[in-house]
Formats: C-alpha cells, structure tokens, sequence
C-alpha cells in the first residue's frame, strides 16, 4: 500500500496516469480520438511544446525565480526569419537553421546578462523581453502573413521517417537523450542542480554562478528556435503571433512533470509526458467545442491547481 | 528593593542548558553588567527579561512582584527596554520614525508627524554634536554608517522610556565620543532612578561604566561582585573557572616542526577587519580566538575569495594570491569550510556524492561525470572522516549534521590544498564528529598542510592549535605561544580594551 502512495507521489507516474485517463476521456467524448493516427499527430505538437519546454525546464531548474516569459516571442521570430529564408525552397534550409538559433541564443543571452549582470528578476526580465520581440514582429512584417515552409521541413515534421515516426518526434527523443544525459552525467549539469538547490553554497564551491545561469538563457533561447522552425513546417506558413501560446503552455508542462518552480529538483523526462498531457488535455477541449479564450482558462486554472501541489516546497519555507 | 529579580531562571534548547537556575537581583538606578564567554548564556538572559525567549522554569519579580513577560509588547508595557545585538531598524524608514517606532504617536488612524518630530528631535539632541555628519531626523536608515544606525537603535530603546533598559553589545560600532555621550546618557538615567542591564566584552567599558558585573558561565551565574572592589583579573578568573585557573595546554598538540610559511597575509583589511597580517607554515595550526565576530570570519572569508578585502597582500606557497572569488581561490589551493553549512556548504535535496565532488570537477576542469569513477574518488574522502551514510546516491538531508559537514569537508580532501581555513567548523555538530574532524586536522598538519582554524569553543582551539591569534575589534590584539596558550590568557587578550 505504501508502494503505491510512494509511487503515486511521483510526478512522471501521475502523468502518465493522466495521460491514459484522458486519452480514454477522449476515446469516449469522440470515438477515434486515442487512434493510432491520432496519438501520432498529438505526439507532434506535443513535440513541438516538448522542444520549448526543454529550455523553460533548464531556466527553471537553476532556480532563484528562474523563468522564461519571452519563449513565445522567439518560437514567432524564429519561425517567421525561417519562413523568409527558405521561402519554399529547400535550399534556404541550413541558413535558415543557422539565423534562427543564432537569434534564438542572442535573446536569450540578453536575457540571461539582465538576470545575472543587471540583476533584473527574471520574470520582470523576460517579460521585457518578450514585449520587444512583439513590437519587433510587428514591424518587421508589418500585420502581412510571409514566408513559407520548405518541403523537406514540413515533411521532417508531418511524414513519416523512421519505424512509422516522422523526423520531429525522433528528434524529440534525441533531445530527451541529451538532456537526460546533460542533467545526470556532466557536470555542467550537477552545476544546474547546485545553483537551483543552493546558490550560496554552490558559489563558495567554485561554481561559476552567472555564467551557468547565462547559459541556460541562451539554451532556452535555442530550444524555442527551433520550436519556431518546426512550427513553420507544421503550419506551412508563419501567421501573427505563431508562438503566442507556448510562453503558459512550456511552464505548464514544465511544472506538470514535477519541476518546481523553486527550481534545484526535477528533470526532461517528467516535463515530456507534462507537454504530451496537456496537447491531450487541449485536444479534448477542442473536441468539446471550448475556443481559445476558454482553452487559455482551463490552462492557466491548471498551472494554479498544480502549484497547489507541487510548486510551493521552497517558499512556504522561506 | 530589587526592581527586577530572576528565581530560578532556567531555558533549555533540546539538549542544551542555555540557562540554569538563574537568581539575579538589580536594583533601582545601578548599571548591571553581565560578563561571560561566547554562548555562555547571557544573551538567552536578557531575552527572556525583554520577553522575546520564554523560559521553561523561574520566576521573574518587577518591583517585587511576580510578573509574566508574555512577549515583546508585554514587556514594553511592564516598561522593559532592549537594544538588539542585532540591529532591529526598519532599514528604508527615517531615522525619526525608527526612534518612533514602537509606539507611533497617531491622529486617528493617521501617524503625527509634529509629534513624531518632536520626540524624535528629543532623543536626537542627547548625541548632540557626536551624531557625525549626513545625520538628520529625516535621513533613512540604509544610508547611514554602521555607528550611526547604532545610536539610531540606542535611541530607539531610550524612546521606549522604561525603567528596566538592557543594552546587548550597544557600543561595538561606536567611536570614543560617542561612547562617551552614551555613558553620561546612562548616568543620567541612573540617577533618575532607571535600571540598566549593560553587556560588552570592552573590559574599560566595563568599569568606566558599571556598579555590579554578575559572572555567567556555561549557562550558571558564577557570583556578582561591585565593579569599586574587584579587578579585571578577577573577573576573567570568574569567568574561566577556578579548576581551569592554571590549565595549560593539553598534551594534544605538541609543538609540531614548523615548516616554511605557505600563506603570508599583510596588512589584509576589508569590511570588520583592518591590516590583519600573519603567516601560516606548512604543518602548522594557527588559531583565531577572541569573542564571536571580532573578524575572524570576515578574514578567513576574504581569504577565501567569499567578500573582498579592500587593501594588503597574500602569498600563497611565495605566489600572489588575489581573492577575487572563490572560485579563483580554489584553483590556487586555497580550502574553506564554513560553520553555516546549510547556508555554504550543503546543495540540499542533491544525492551525496554531487555534495562531495564539486572541488575536484573545478581543480580538474571535468566536463563529464561518470558516477563510477567519482565513487573511485568519493569513497576514499568519506571514509578518511569516518562519514556514516547508506549510499553515495542518498540525498545528503537525509545525514545527521555531524555527517553532512563530514560530506562538505570531504570535498578537500580528493585534491588536497595548499592551506585549509576552518570558520568554526564544529558549529552544531555532535562530540563524536567532533573529535573524527579534530583527530583529520591534526592527521593533515603532520602531512604539512597549512591549517588555519577559527573556533568559537575555546577548549577546541587550546587543544588543537599550535598558536593562537586573539581578535578583538576586526584587529589581531595578541599572540599565544607555547605554555602561554591558557584560557585565562585567551580571555583576558579577548576582552582587553579595543
């Protein structure tokens, strides 16, 4: 009995959980929805909040109020320099690549030098930030939809590539590779989990503070890059504010697999079942016929009913 | 007849006995001193007085009769004042409105800043002239200097106007005319008829100002004795005990050969400290003793690269060290084991051995971390302190405090440096610990490691180290050698004029 409440306890089982529950919450709303088709085109956006989620993961572990509000802003800037780069032809595909994570890490970078060298808290910094690359977005395209997707793009994120899975959910699972491996056997990892569990302690032991929290900006920067370009695969084209929903979604899933926003404990794998859970938990809603605007309640209704649980250890203490 | 009067006063932490059986009498307008060593129970005393510790036995008289000090309010309305050791100002408020603040004078719901001002301006006027320049009713608090927010504090509790006033450590920031100004305030209140309980570790303070001084010690009140027909020697002997009167050191440390200096420190000054110089030689244990935050810590820390020292010089092994940062310290071989574990050392929530490891990934710029290899290096560290755990994978909350601090020393011990600065180490650890920690010191002195080891424990540093610098008002006062190295010394160096 205790074997099940400790399990229980687990945040990765609880997803899981909850991701068969809903998926067959579906099956009954709207026979076919936990079809094999189906579950194959949840796990791709779920891929592509999945992708995002590993940055907000990374700012968030490294704790002191880590956070990141401008992934939204650069999964739209990206995927709008991709769609202009490639305009269609696959020949614009690597410089394309190469703009948008440059892009994607310069922001993030600003971001992590106000956090660390301004000492801007970070959601005062990133909320800035992501009111920048609004107002950017809107001059640079001036309210007219451009640029389109390359072929092999959309293809690497619709068709399918390997044992049945297309290209995106394979680069999914090699990011979940990565960073499994970068949190538990490097010791820029053990760094993360240092400074998220105890600044203080972690800078007298010679870890370099700024520079680990400056880095895990820039990361987050890159991962919602290339969220951007695969979003312009998914959709074809980039339209306003593509990425305007991934800045409440990404900490969503990021808290929903157990990754307090206290930061110092957690990891990847948790916050993958969170995204795949909450593409699901957003497909019901739309299969109910509930719009956008009440979508965006129940999400944020999620993130406080989660914070109950999981998102308080550290500052009911303090 | 006594104003105040304590029976049988006693305050337990868990194990600990802060406070045994206390009887203390002081009278209607005398100056009460309260002698004792680091711990020795005389802070715990004036808190349960000011209510802000409640006891667990005794009863406390005001004017003879039996009265419960519920709380800091209680105690202010049964008119008891104290001044914190620890500075108790609102830090971005105005001076007029700290001085103010316990009992705000109001108009309905609003605060009266007329009156306010004025009875700020009467406290204000008694450290006429010696208050120093940018001091002003309406200057905030954080702008101030340190000796400046003191007299804001010491006029905070004259405000409260009561007849009972305790001043814990009230002049440790203040200049000569300041202290000065504050004695004939004192006086004053004295011959009002006031009770003023004093506690400092200047013993010239001590008789410039005081009637009685009461010994505590080890949480007993040794005796009292009026200040006119004692002397300092006496008072030290009191507070060292008579059985330990003639103790020199124990056959634990004998004089090891000293090998050549491995850290040379000159004229190192900083915040708390000034021109601070000493050498440390391989193989040698260097003491800091004095009474707690004389700058002791703030030396080893800026040694430590942890808050920079603004001028002086340090070699390391006959190179320029530059404390820029820990992390630059560490490179050049420099240790740091900081008392506060759970604020310096331990990364809480994270599996043992990433608690063991960070100094080896930082000295061998590693990029990855195999966990068998770093077993391979981890086992031996633990296992040199005798460290109880179940696995290098547990989470180290789950130690008892004696091995969590095994765990962060372990650290050094994969690489080994140049100098090892222990800041009171022991700090809230249990016996057993204690003496597995001292017995590795003494093991890695004789391998030749410069070891430099503050201990607020006296019986710690007599036992251990080899020399003792005694710190007194962020200045090193004296230097204990050989048979010289007593508690009476000690004590009597600690408490010397500043």
């Amino acid at each position: 009995m205790s074997a099940v409440t400790a399990l229980l306890r687990q945040p990765l089982v609880v997803a899981l959980i909850l991701i068969a529950g809903l998926l067959w919450l579906g099956e009954t709303l709207s026979p076919g929805f936990a079809s094999g088709q189906q579950i194959l085109r949840l796990l791709i956006v779920a891929a592509l909040l999945g992708i995002v989620a590993a940055g907000q993961n990374l700012v968030i572990l490294g704790g002191r109020e880590g956070i990141d509000l401008s992934v939204g802003g650069v999964v739209s800037l990206s995927a709008i320099i991709a769609g202009n780069l490639m305009a269609g032809d696959n020949a614009g595909i690597p410089l394309a690549i190469l703009a948008c994570v440059v892009a994607g890490a310069f922001f993030g970078l600003l971001n992590g030098i106000g956090v660390t060298l301004l000492r801007i808290p970070p959601l005062v910094m990133t909320l800035g930030m992501l009111g920048v690359l609004q107002g950017l977005l809107v001059v640079v395209r001036q309210g007219i939809p451009s640029g389109r997707a390359a072929p092999a793009l959309a293809d690497f994120v619709s068709r399918t590539f390997l044992f049945g899975l297309p290209g995106i959910l394979w680069l999914w699972v090699v990011i979940g590779l990565v960073m499994a491996f970068l949190l538990n056997r490097t010791v820029f990892g053990h760094r993360i989990y240092a400074i998220g569990s105890n600044e203080q302690a972690a800078f007298m032991a010679g870890v370099p503070v700024k520079a680990i929290r400056i880095a895990l900006f820039v990361l987050s920067g890159v991962f919602a890059a290339i969220t951007g370009i695969c979003l312009l695969g998914y959709s074809g084209s980039s339209f306003a504010n593509v990425g305007e929903q991934y800045m409440l979604a990404s900490i969503i899933a990021v808290v929903f697999g157990g990754t307090p926003l206290s930061g110092g404990k957690g990891g990847y794998t948790g916050t993958m079942a969170g995204a795949f859970l909450l593409v699901i938990l957003q497909s019901i809603l739309t299969t109910v016929n509930i719009d956008e605007s009440g979508r965006q309640m129940v999400f944020g209704a999620t993130l406080l009913v989660l914070m109950l649980f999981y998102g308080r250890g550290r500052s009911m203490r303090a | 007849m006594s104003r105040l009067q304590l029976k049988g006063v006693g305050k337990s932490y868990g194990a600990t006995k802060a406070l045994r059986h206390a009887d203390l009498d002081i009278e209607a307008g005398e100056v009460h001193v309260l002698m004792g060593s680091n711990g020795s129970g005389k802070s715990t005393l004036s808190k349960i007085v000011a209510g802000s510790v409640r006891p667990d036995t005794g009863e406390i008289l005001l004017d003879g009769k039996p009265v419960s000090i519920t709380g800091p309010q209680a105690a202010r309305r049964l008119g008891i004042a104290i001044f914190y050791q620890e500075l108790s100002l609102a830090a971005h408020r105005t001076v007029a409105e700290n001085i103010c603040l316990a009992d705000l004078p109001s108009r309905g719901v609003f605060v009266d800043r007329t009156a306010l001002e004025a009875r700020a301006a009467k406290y204000i006027a008694l450290f006429d002239g010696v208050t120093g320049d940018d001091f002003s009713p309406d200057a905030v608090v954080q702008d101030l200097r340190a000796d400046q927010r003191q007299l804001v504090e010491i006029m905070k509790t004259l405000a409260g106007e009561a007849s009972v006033l305790i001043f814990d450590e009230a002049t440790s920031a203040l200049d000569r005319a300041q202290v000065e100004r504050f004695f004939e305030i004192l006086r004053d209140l004295k011959r009002q008829g006031r009770s003023i309980i004093f506690i400092s570790h200047r013993m010239d303070e001590i008789f410039a100002i005081g009637d009685r001084a009461t010994v505590i010690r080890d949480g007993e009140i040794v005796g009292s004795r009026q200040i006119a027909g004692t002397t300092p020697a006496e008072i030290i002997s009191m507070m060292v005990g008579a059985q330990e009167e003639t103790a020199t050191v124990a056959d634990a440390a004998p004089a090891r050969p000293a090998g050549p200096p491995v850290l040379s420190v000159r004229g190192l000054t900083g915040p708390g400290f000034s021109d601070i110089g000493f050498d440390v030689r391989a193989g040698e244990i260097l003491g800091f003793g004095g009474l707690h935050g004389q700058g002791q810590s703030a030396v080893l820390r800026a040694l430590f690269g942890a808050n920079s020292p603004t001028a002086g010089s340090v070699e390391l092994g006959g190179k320029p060290l530059h404390p820029k940062n820990p992390r630059a310290t560490i490179r050049q071989g420099v240790a740091y084991v900081s008392g506060d574990r759970s604020r310096d050392g331990v990364v809480s929530g994270r599996p043992i051995l990433e608690n063991v490891m960070p100094i080896h990934y930082l000295r061998e710029r590693m990029m990855l971390a195999n966990p068998s290899a770093l077993a391979a290096k981890a086992l031996p560290a633990l296992q040199a302190l005798k460290t109880k755990f179940a696995g290098l994978g547990h989470p180290i909350s789950s130690l008892s405090g004696g091995n969590q601090q095994k765990v962060v020393i372990a650290r050094w011990l994969i690489d080994r440096p140049a100098v090892l600065l222990l800041d009171d180490p022991t700090k809230g650890i249990d016996l057993s610990a204690k003496a597995d920690l001292f017995s590795l010191i003494r093991k890695l002195a004789g391998e030749g490691m410069g070891i430099v080891l503050y201990a607020s424990e006296d019986a710690e540093l007599l036992d251990n180290a080899d020399r003792i610098l005694v710190f007194n008002g962020g200045a090193i006062r004296r230097e204990l050698t050989g048979a010289a190295r007593t508690r009476f010394n000690l004590y009597q160096a600690a408490y010397e004029a500043a």
